[in-house]
């Protein structure tokens, strides 16, 4: 499958560091269809709060993505980071 | 904390499923859940020994769509869980409360794959709005606190909470004096009020589109209120029946793929929907691009994931349906579009004047709808009939309508009857059924006979899979595959075999006796209503077709 019209996205997402949270956003991010390009996890163990670096691309707005991965319960919040990538069109 | 009794594991879960009042669980035992099952012993919650982990999976969806509470399920680790998985998916697609609990191995030998070890954990990701894993007896009441907190929280749905066998064994002294509650993830309302209501004032022929969020928002009386003060006429998806009053002059019916023709008409036409705990499913949709071309969309919803996901809205109206709605309360001035469709409406009725001597099962549906006591819960299994009990029934409320909407599970009929029953044993419980459907979880008569529940059972047979039957003649050129159950079990025999009274009708001459004798039976009973396994369901939208170009009776 080619990637090179998709528009390309890059969130920032912060969580509580609960159990299966980064699989739960990965499931969440493949079913709604969205690419994976990259990604990077840590966590802030002083206060439990993982934060997640993720270069998704798809035709679909972004803002289904980030709707959906809200929904998580244990999302505490998710923002495109306008600057880090060039998007064909940016609809968050 | 404070101090208490010393529990087990299994007995800290009573304490708490009976602090969130739960009197009533569905389920079936195994190896790794044997310590939850010897506490049960000496629980007051009373279990309902199901014959398959989905049954007992359908039955909390019944119980808990009947009786507006968390319905709650049990199953051990392996085949247990995942058996329950269909009925958890079931309850994520029509947003209902359920919290599942299944034993899992003890955590020494999780990862080894032991017997009878399976991830239910990772497999419940995309089946449940949350899923949890207790592996410290020291977190297992706070899990559970939020396991149903999530389930009834904003847009309800399906809660797993997986605990090891040690874990279940294992001793707690101390309960916890306060529970921390979870975030409040419910966004505020958005500001569109005042445009929405500039979008009321201005439409000439809107409708009210209701789904089945407004039975779940306990919304229902705001819903129909403001039907009444606009005077708007409404459409409903096959979850929202019953939210509106069917007597109400302007209420259309179903809309969609089997819904009526003035629906579908009314809402192509149509310059303004207000859509109420709706979410512009395909089956609603039909073609989404020519999905009401000319109107404006106001949307009321719990969950901002279903603003503008399938269709654009002019004004998004989130949070609680309960009191926003009044808000855009007005009279509106729309007699001649209302005039229009109240013709249409006598120009499309419903006709039961089907020629013959054999049984036409809209007829008979309409029948039973007429006839039943007042309150009565119809459950349906999937395909033909439930698309005719959708079309030719009655109901008054959600909670008295019970099907598979979004998963469309056949199998779900029965074991959801069970459930609704259990909860509100004063009302009549219809199970509307299929002879397709009926066999995906016939296991659950062993259910009401050993319970003596008293399910009234409507089996439409045509000795087919009615509705793959009717798409292969209609799309697929008549080449019928694997459609055909003429070697269907004798089902008069198969129910007497688990002491339900049944009997066979197949004239239309018998419909009303047999009908009147199901209803007034004490106990459970099967009526096998025989018909022409030729019949389809009309009206019918074609797949990827707008709703205005629908097929009827061909």
């Amino acid at each position: 499958m080619s990637t090179a019209n998709l528009n390309k996205y890059q969130l920032i997402i912060m969580a509580d560091d609960k159990q299966v949270v980064l699989e739960r956003i990965l499931q969440v991010t493949r079913y709604r269809g969205f690419l994976i390009n990259g990604m990077n996890a840590e966590v802030n163990t002083g206060n439990n709060v993982a934060t997640i670096t993720m270069t998704v691309s798809s035709e679909r707005p972004i803002s289904l993505l980030i709707d959906q991965i809200n929904k998580l319960i244990d999302i505490k919040g998710v923002r495109v980071d306008n600057s880090a990538v060039n998007n064909k069109q940016q609809t968050a | 904390m404070s101090e208490n009794k010393v529990l087990t594991g299994g007995g800290l879960l009573f304490e708490v499923l009976q602090e969130h009042g739960v009197q009533h669980v569905f389920g079936y035992p195994g190896g790794a859940i044997m310590p939850i099952y010897d506490a049960l012993y000496d629980s007051d919650v009373q279990h309902f020994l199901c014959r398959h982990e989905q049954g007992a999976a359908f039955s909390a969806v019944g119980y808990a769509r009947a009786a507006g509470k968390v319905g709650v399920c049990l199953a051990t680790s392996g085949p247990g869980a995942t058996n329950l998985i269909t009925g958890l998916a079931d309850a994520l697609a029509d947003s209902i409360p359920v919290v599942a609990i299944t034993g899992q191995v003890p955590t020494a030998a999780m990862g080894s794959d032991a017997f009878q070890e399976i991830d239910i954990f990772g497999l419940s990701l995309a089946c449940t709005k949350h899923s949890f894993q207790v592996t410290d007896i020291n977190d297992l009441e706070k899990v559970l606190h939020q396991a149903f907190e999530i389930a009834l929280e904003g847009r309800h749905g399906p809660v797993l909470v997986d605990i090891p066998k040690d874990v279940q064994l294992a001793e707690v002294t101390e309960r916890l004096d306060k529970l921390s509650h979870l975030k409040n993830k419910v966004k505020l309302p958005l500001a569109d009020i005042s445009k929405a209501l500039d979008l009321l004032t201005h439409a000439k022929q809107p409708i009210l589109y209701v789904g089945g969020g407004v039975g779940m928002a306990n919304a229902i009386e705001e819903v129909r209120n403001f039907a009444e003060q606009t005077g708007m006429p409404s459409v409903s998806t096959l979850k929202g029946l019953g939210a509106i009053n069917p007597d109400n002059e302007n209420y259309l019916g179903m809309l969609g793929m089997h819904g009526t023709k003035t629906a579908n008409l009314a809402v192509q036409n149509s310059d303004l929907l207000v859509v109420v705990g709706a979410r512009f499913d395909d089956r609603v949709t039909g073609k989404l691009d020519e999905f009401a071309p000319n109107a404006r969309v106001i949307h009321f919803d719990i969950d901002t994931a279903e603003i503008n996901k399938r269709r654009a809205a002019d004004a998004a109206i989130l949070g609680d349906l309960k009191g926003n709605l009044p808000l855009l309360s007005m009279e509106l001035s729309i007699s001649a579009w209302q005039e229009e469709l109240q013709q249409m409406q006598k120009d499309f009725g419903w006709r039961y004047d089907h020629p013959g001597e054999n049984i036409f099962a809209p007829a008979v549906l309409k029948t039973v709808s007429d006839l039943m006591p007042d309150n009565t819960c119809v459950t349906t299994d999937v395909g033909q009939h439930q698309m005719w009990a959708a079309q030719h029934m009655s109901f008054d409320d959600p909670s008295n309508f019970l099907t598979s909407g979004g998963m469309g599970t056949m199998g779900f009929g029965l074991p959801a009857a069970i459930g609704a029953q259990i909860s509100r044993p004063h009302d009549t419980v219809i199970a509307v059924s299929g002879d397709g459907s009926i066999m995906m979880n016939v296991q659950e008569l062993a259910t009401i006979k050993r319970y003596q529940v008293p399910v009234k059972i409507v089996l439409i047979d045509n000795a087919k899979l009615g509705m793959v039957r009717q798409w292969q003649d209609l799309f697929f050129d008549g080449r019928l595959s694997e459609t055909d159950l003429a070697d269907n079990p004798d089902f008069v025999m198969l129910s007497q075999a688990f002491d339900i009274k049944s009997q066979t009708i197949s004239k239309k001459s018998q419909v009303k006796a047999a009908v009147e004798e199901m209803l007034d039976h004490d106990g459970p009973y099967l009526l096998r209503v025989q018909i022409d396994a030729k019949e389809n369901v009309w009206p019918l939208v074609p797949p990827n077709t707008a709703n205005d170009k629908m097929m009827e009776n061909v």
